[in-house]
C-alpha cells in the first residue's frame, strides 16, 4: 500500500512521442483506471510505472521514493498480464509463489501465503495442476493469486479481463473489486472498456493520444465531462452530440440543421452562440409536443428500449426503461428537460460551464 | 460412389503410400546396407559382379576394426571434439539466440543474415584460413583448434534454430519474471530456458551430428595424436582392394555410438522438431 505519483512524465520511441507530460496523482488504496481508445497510451504507462519500458522524461514515484530508474524488480510492484504470463513448467503453487523464492522467503513462509492467497481466490483444489490444465477463468485466477501473494505496493492490471467470455468478465469485475476492498492496495487498471472503468474505479483517468485528457470519479466523469471526447467516452449508448448555436432568445438550441430544440433552462451562453451540444441517450423525452424527429430504428434490449430518432438529418439515440407504444417510422416531439444539456466549444471542445 | 467404397478407396491409399515409403526407404538406406554385407564379406566376394547374394559372412574384419587398429584412440578423439562441439555451441548459441530474439527485428534481422552467409562458403575455403591461423598459434594437432572451429561453422545453424525456439516464448514471462524479482539473467536461466529445452535438445543432436561425422575439418586439422574417427577410418582404405570390408567395417563401427545416442533421445528429436508447429 502506497500512493503513486506520476509527475510530466513524457515517452518517445525513436522520433515518435506517445505520452505528452502526464501527472497523476494516485491515493494510497486508491483504485484507479486508465482507460481511452486504442494507441491513447494507457498500456505504455501502465508499463512505464512498471518498469518495462524506460521513461523518457519526468519522473515516477512509489510511496514518494523516485523509481523511474529502478529494474521492475526493485520497485515493489506486481502486475496481471493480458495473456496472464503464468510460468508454463511451473505448478500453480510454484507460479504464484515464485516471486517470494526470489525474494529468498523461506519455504515455509512461502507455502503459508500461497496458501493464504489461494483460499482467498479458491484457488486451494488447483495449486498442483498445471496452467495448460486450467481453464481461462482459472488462469485469469492464478495470475491474480501470484500478484496478492507478495502484499506489493502497488498492482497494476493491464487489461485482465479482455480474454474472458462476457458473463466470466463480469463475475471477475466484481471479484477484482471485493479483492481491492479486502487488501486495500493502491491499483492501476488499464482498460478500454468504459463500462469496466466506470464499475470498478475510484477515479478514472481518461487517455487520448497521449494526452490525459480529465480525471476524476466515475459519476464526475458522466455528469461533468470536461470536454466533448470525454462526453462521447464516457456512457454506453454514447452521448449524442449536435453542433448548432443558441436561439437568439435564449430558450432554445438550433441545430446546424435547421431544428429548433426549446430548452427548459436557459443555457450558459450568450444567444447567438455557436456550440456543440451533448446529450444524454437517457435525458431525452417524446411526448407530442417538442421537436418534430422521426423514428428510424427500436432496439429492445430486455431492460431498456434503445430508439434512434432522426431529427432533420441529425442522428440521436435514446434509451428508456418504460416500455413506450412506439413503431418505426413513426414522428414524435423530442422534448429536453432542465438541467441535462451539456455544452462545448466548437473549437476546442472543451466543456462551457455556467 | 457409394458410401460403402470410401473405407476401400482409404485402405487402397494407406497402401500405396505404404509402399511409396518403402521404396524411398530402401533408396535411403541401399548405401547403408551395401555397407554392412561389404563389411560382412571377404574382400574376393564383395567385388564379384554380379553381387554376392549368398556368401559366408565373417566378422574378422569388424574385429580388426575394433582391436587392432586403434579405434578407441579415434573414438576418444572424436568423442572428446564432439563433446567440445556441443558444450560450447549450445550454451553459448542459446544466449546469442535468446539476445537475437529478444532486441527488434530490425537490428536482428541483419546479425542473422550475417550468421548465415558463413555457411555459405565451401568448408574447403573455411578450412585454408584454420589452418593457416592453427600454424601460427601452433594449435595444429589439438583438440582446441578443430572444436572452434566446428563451433564457427556450426553455430549459425544452432543459433538459427534456436532463435525460433526462442522467438515463440512469449515476451510477456520474460516481463512477469521481471516483476516476480527476477534479474536479466535469472529470468533467462529460470524462466526461459527450461521452456526453450525442446530446441535445445534438437541443437544439440545437429551440433554432435556434425562434429562426430565432420570429415574436412578433422582431416586438416588434426594429426596423428587428435585424428578422428572419419579420418581413421578413411585411412583405413587406400588404393589396396583387400581393406575395403575394413573400410565398410570401420564406418559401421562409427555409426554404432551415433545410433545409440539417437535411438536414446528419438523421442526429443521429434518433440523438438515438431514442438512450436501447434500453440499449447
Amino acid at each position: 500500500m502506497a500512493p503513486l505519483t506520476i509527475r510530466q512524465a513524457t515517452k518517445s520511441f525513436g522520433a515518435v512521442q506517445v505520452l505528452h507530460g502526464i501527472d497523476i496523482d494516485i491515493q494510497d488504496g486508491e483504485f484507479v483506471v486508465l482507460v481511452g481508445p486504442s494507441g491513447c497510451g494507457k498500456s505504455t504507462l501502465l508499463r512505464l510505472i512498471a518498469g518495462l519500458e524506460d521513461i523518457t522524461t519526468g519522473d515516477i514515484l512509489i510511496d514518494g521514493k523516485v523509481v523511474s530508474r529502478l529494474h521492475p524488480k526493485d520497485r515493489d510492484i506486481a502486475m496481471v498480464f493480458q495473456s496472464y504470463a503464468l510460468y508454463p513448467h511451473m505448478s500453480v503453487g510454484e507460479n504464484m509463489g515464485f516471486s517470494l523464492r526470489m525474494r529468498d522467503v523461506s519455504q515455509a513462509e512461502r507455502e503459508r501465503k500461497v496458501a493464504a492467497a489461494a483460499e482467498i481466490l479458491g484457488l486451494t483444489p488447483l495449486l498442483d495442476r498445471y496452467p495448460r490444465q486450467l481453464s481461462g477463468g482459472q488462469r485469469q485466477r492464478v495470475a491474480m493469486g501470484r500478484a496478492i501473494v507478495r502484499d506489493p505496493k502497488v498492482f497494476l492490471f493491464d487489461e485482465p479481463l479482455s480474454n474472458l467470455d462476457a458473463k466470466l468478465r463480469v463475475q471477475m469485475r466484481a471479484e477484482i473489486r471485493s479483492l481491492h476492498k479486502k487488501l486495500k492496495t493502491t491499483i492501476v487498471y488499464v482498460t478500454h472498456d468504459q463500462i469496466e472503468a466506470m464499475t470498478m474505479a475510484d477515479k478514472i483517468v481518461v487517455l487520448r493520444d497521449g494526452h490525459v485528457e480529465q480525471i476524476g470519479s466515475p459519476l464526475e466523469l458522466y455528469d461533468a465531462p470536461a470536454n466533448a471526447f470525454v462526453a462521447e467516452f464516457i456512457g454506453s449508448p454514447s452521448m449524442n452530440m449536435l453542433e448548432g448555436r443558441v436561439g437568439e432568445k435564449g430558450q432554445s438550441f438550433i441545430t446546424a440543421k435547421g431544428v429548433e430544440l426549446p430548452l427548459e433552462a436557459p443555457p450558459p451562453l450568450e444567444p447567438g452562440r455557436n456550440a456543440i451540444m451533448g446529450l444524454r441517450p437517457e435525458d431525452i423525452r417524446l411526448g407530442a409536443h417538442g421537436a418534430p424527429a422521426r423514428i428510424l430504428l427500436i432496439e429492445p434490449t430486455g431492460a431498456d428500449i434503445h430508439v434512434n430518432l432522426d431529427l432533420n438529418g441529425d442522428q440521436l439515440t435514446a434509451v428508456f426503461h418504460d416500455r413506450l407504444e412506439l413503431t418505426e417510422g413513426e414522428s414524435v416531439g423530442v422534448a429536453i428537460p432542465a438541467d441535462v444539456v451539456h455544452f462545448f466549444d466548437v473549437e476546442t471542445g472543451e466543456r462551457i460551464s455556467s | 460412389m457409394s458410401a460403402a467404397d470410401a473405407p476401400n478407396r482409404r485402405r487402397r491409399d494407406t497402401w500405396l503410400i505404404f509402399i511409396a515409403l518403402s521404396v524411398f526407404t530402401v533408396i535411403n538406406l541401399m548405401p547403408l546396407i551395401w555397407a554392412v554385407l561389404t563389411s560382412l564379406k571377404d574382400p574376393r566376394d564383395a567385388f564379384t559382379i554380379p553381387p554376392t547374394i549368398i556368401f559366408e559372412p565373417t566378422l574378422e574384419y569388424h574385429r580388426q576394426v575394433w582391436f587392432e587398429n586403434d579405434f578407441f584412440v579415434y573414438l576418444k578423439n572424436s568423442l572428446i571434439v564432439s563433446a567440445g562441439t556441443v558444450l560450447i555451441s549450445v550454451p553459448f548459441g542459446s544466449l546469442a539466440a535468446y539476445a537475437l530474439s529478444r532486441i527488434p527485428r530490425r537490428s536482428a534481422g541483419p546479425i542473422l543474415s550475417a550468421l548465415f552467409t558463413i555457411r555459405m562458403f565451401p568448408h574447403m575455403l573455411l578450412a585454408i584460413p584454420f589452418f593457416v591461423m592453427g600454424t601460427f598459434l601452433n594449435l595444429i594437432d589439438s583438440y582446441i583448434l578443430l572444436i572452434l572451429a566446428l563451433v564457427a561453422i556450426n553455430q549459425p545453424f544452432t543459433i538459427w534454430l534456436m532463435h525460433g525456439f526462442f522467438l515463440d516464448i512469449p515476451r510477456d514471462l520474460d516481463e512477469a519474471a521481471a516483476i516476480d524479482g527476477c534479474t536479466s539473467w535469472q529470468a533467462f536461466r529460470i524462466v526461459i530456458l527450461p521452456l526453450a529445452r525442446p530446441g535445445m535438445t534438437v541443437a544439440a543432436l545437429f551440433s554432435l551430428l556434425l562434429s562426430y561425422n565432420e570429415f574436412l575439418f578433422a582431416l586438416v586439422l588434426t594429426g596423428t595424436s587428435t585424428k578422428t574417427l572419419p579420418v581413421a577410418i578413411a585411412s583405413f582404405g587406400g588404393e589396396d582392394i583387400s581393406s575395403w570390408s575394413l573400410s565398410a567395417a570401420g564406418a559401421i563401427g562409427i555409426m554404432l555410438p551415433i545410433v545409440v545416442v539417437m535411438l536414446l533421445l528419438q523421442r526429443y528429436l521429434v518433440r523438438g522438431l515438431t514442438a512450436g508447429a501447434v500453440k499449447g
